[in-house]
């Protein structure tokens, strides 16, 4: 009896000190993980801040001007050419009147016929 | 049998003893049993049922600085960050070929000069040599993939300014240490060091930008303009603000020439200053309007009243005199859009002295303005106050102001009457008028509003007019005092003015010193010629990027219809 519980009690210290040695491995090579991954973390923020800065500094309005007056035909804005909201409705150009059904395909038409 | 007894005897006798210990061991098994029950227990109790909140773990956390904020304008455009920069080293000691690694590095990195690497890279018992400050991140990875033993980095942090020029005065900029030592970038580390603590984020170390009122698209179209204009009038500088008058917000401050906040050695010269702040200008009769406002409010004048100008006002041996002479008895709109000097001091006159002094005490002129910026100039008045000084201060004589504050009481007379300290941090319409003080009554300011659209419609500022946005304005051009006497051929020219001028949300302030007369200005260098063109382009620039819907009257419509039909002829 006295035996059985003795080599029961060994083989539980060895079982758990296995266990304690695998977790305490697992813990390291995950804290070295996240070791890593902060300082890729910090990596891509300084990545981020300096394409910020890089974005920037390419849209800066002098040098777009300067682009624009190169390759674009582009005149500064006259008030003549705003619209009011309300007056938009004025202003949009006729548009043809497209007819489906005379050139044979009406596929939404046909699918609210079918549901009445 | 007896042997039998005997040994059940026997037993019977040792069987007390034998418990006994077995009793004292229990005892002490039991007890290292709830011992360790306690621990497991705790230890399941801990991790499993009841674990630790995220902010319960103790860690050793190390605290740096917290990081510089970066600087983005009302819309969030960057205007200055840290970036983190490698600078190249190395050590000559552990080089093992050095024609190798001079050959290599050359081929990466163009602008290393070989001769001058050999000899770092040769020099004896050293152990540390800069080869290269601050490279590209493209160089540091192909340097770092040569392998080369002994080439290292050091990481620095560099604080760059991707406008560059824009908005330079108002964003300031830091040294070395990164501290900073002008504009916005002083007032993070300094006077506003609260605004700073209130951008850190509590639980990760980083911190939240820093806004400014400015919106670069503006700040851009203003600088551009000036800078034309200052070529085309051959003017020594040129210097612009807009102000968002129901806030106190700055949208643009532009003084030309400016300087790059992004070059190592800046050594600004005088020119290079913000005009708007550090300085103070006589701004001539764009003060008009604050002495036009001093007697609507006070009641001693109005819009129905007349004034005398025929003739030279005379006080004392001094006379007072009209550039834009009419000669003839003038109603108070006309004083105002023929800019008469006689007009304006006999309104003046009519407030008195105290009165006077007691209005531009209520504006705060006799006040210096801080804003975040930490250069500001005192308001320069009349030393004396008699008459004669009264008089002249009216139409803006024997009086330099600082132009952004100049700027801004003006603002308060067309805003309702709210005076607010103009600022460079985005702020709120609440929070303004919490903190406005009332300096005239919304009667007086809508007088003032009439006088400003009047004086581009039919007034000496009509070369403001952009038609669609209602522009108002006031022209002003200041003699510069030139050894000890006002000299006309050295002038500063300013316009005041804002739109939509029916509700006006901006006010635009621009300043020309010393244009010169051209042909097309039929030789005259008064701000009518130079200043108002000037701020017009802007208005036409800036008014579609601030959102200012265009409004026509029939007049306005007359006017395109005639435009619309000289354009077709020719063609």
């Amino acid at each position: 009896m006295h035996k059985f519980t003795n080599a029961l009690l060994v083989v539980a210290v060895l079982v758990s000190g296995f266990m304690l040695y695998t977790l305490e491995h697992a813990t390291r090579g995950t804290e070295r993980d996240i070791g890593k991954l902060e300082v890729a973390i910090a990596g891509e923020r300084e990545q981020i801040k300096f394409l910020n800065a890089e974005w920037s500094s390419l849209v800066r309005p002098d040098r777009l001007q300067k682009l624009a007056s190169e390759y674009l035909e582009l005149e500064t804005i006259k008030s003549t050419q705003i619209v009011a909201e309300g007056e938009l409705a004025a202003r949009v150009p006729a548009e043809q009147q497209i007819k489906l059904e005379a050139n044979g395909s009406d596929p939404i038409g046909d699918i609210l016929k079918k549901m009445q | 049998m007896t042997g039998m007894t005997e040994n059940l005897d026997d037993l019977e006798t040792r069987k007390p003893a034998k418990l006994r210990g077995q009793n004292r061991l229990r005892l002490v098994t039991i007890g290292f049993c709830a011992a360790f029950a306690t621990i497991a227990g705790q230890l399941v109790n801990l991790t499993l049922i009841k674990p630790p909140g995220k902010d319960e773990i103790a860690r050793l956390v190390p605290e740096p600085r917290l990081p510089r904020p970066d600087i983005v304008d009302r819309n969030g455009v960057l205007l200055a960050t840290d970036v983190a920069v490698a600078s190249l080293f190395a050590d000559p000691r552990k080089i093992i070929d050095v024609d190798e690694a001079v050959e290599l590095l050359t081929a990466t990195v163009p602008d290393l000069d070989s001769k001058v690497l050999r000899k770092r890279l040769t020099a004896p018992g050293k152990a540390f040599v800069w080869l290269k400050r601050q490279v590209t991140p493209e160089e540091r990875d192909a340097v770092y993939n040569l392998g080369l033993p002994g080439i290292g980095f050091v990481n620095e942090r560099r604080r760059v300014y991707p406008m560059g020029r824009l908005a330079a005065h108002t964003v300031g900029y830091v040294d070395v240490d990164t501290k900073g030592i002008a504009g916005i970038e002083k007032y993070l580390d300094d006077q506003g060091a609260l605004y700073t603590a209130s951008l850190a984020e509590p639980d990760s170390h980083s911190t939240q930008p820093a806004e400014l009122s400015i919106d670069i698209r503006a700040q851009f179209a203003m600088v551009d303009e000036l800078s034309k204009a200052v070529t085309k009038f051959k003017a020594k500088a040129g210097s612009g603000v807009i102000l968002d008058i129901t806030t106190g917000e700055i949208v643009a401050m532009a003084s030309y020439p400016d300087f790059n906040p992004n070059a190592e050695d800046k050594n600004l010269t005088s020119d290079q200053v913000n005009r708007l702040t550090s300085g103070v200008y006589e701004l001539g009769s764009v003060i008009k309007a604050i002495t036009f406002a001093m007697a609507f409010d006070y009641g001693t004048s109005n819009l129905n009243r007349t004034y005398d100008a025929r003739s030279q006002l005379v006080i004392g041996n001094a006379r007072i005199s009209d550039f834009h002479a009419q000669r003839r008895i003038l109603t108070v709109p006309e004083v105002f859009t023929h800019s008469s000097n006689i007009g304006t001091a006999r309104m003046a006159l009519e407030v008195g002295l105290e009165g006077h002094q007691e209005f531009l005490r209520r504006v705060g002129l006799f006040d210096r303005l801080q804003t975040e910026l930490p250069e500001s100039a005192k308001p320069l008045l009349p030393a004396r106050w008699s008459k004669l000084a009264s008089a002249t201060a009216a139409f803006g004589h024997g009086f330099a102001v600082q132009p952004l504050q100049g700027a801004s009481v003006v603002a308060g007379l067309l805003n309702g009457g709210l005076l607010m300290t103009p600022t460079m941090l985005k702020r709120d319409q609440a929070t303004a008028e919490a903190m406005a003080k009332r300096v005239v009554k919304p009667e007086t300011s809508e007088k003032m509003r009439y006088l400003f659209r009047l004086n581009v419609a039919e007034g000496t500022a009509g070369k403001a007019e952009v038609i669609g946005y209602r522009v108002g304005g006031k022209t002003g051009t200041a003699e510069k005092v030139i050894n000890g006497r006002y000299n006309g051929d050295f002038v500063l020219c300013s316009f005041i003015g804002a739109f939509p001028m029916d509700n006006p949300r901006y006010l635009l302030l621009v300043m020309l010193d010393e244009p010169q007369p051209l042909p097309e200005t039929y030789g005259f260098r008064t701000a009518g010629w130079n200043a108002t063109p000037t701020a017009a382009a802007v208005i036409e620039r800036v008014a579609p990027m601030l959102g200012v819907e265009p409004a026509f009257s029939e007049k306005d419509q007359e006017v395109l219809a005639k435009l619309a039909k000289a354009k077709k002829k020719p063609g």
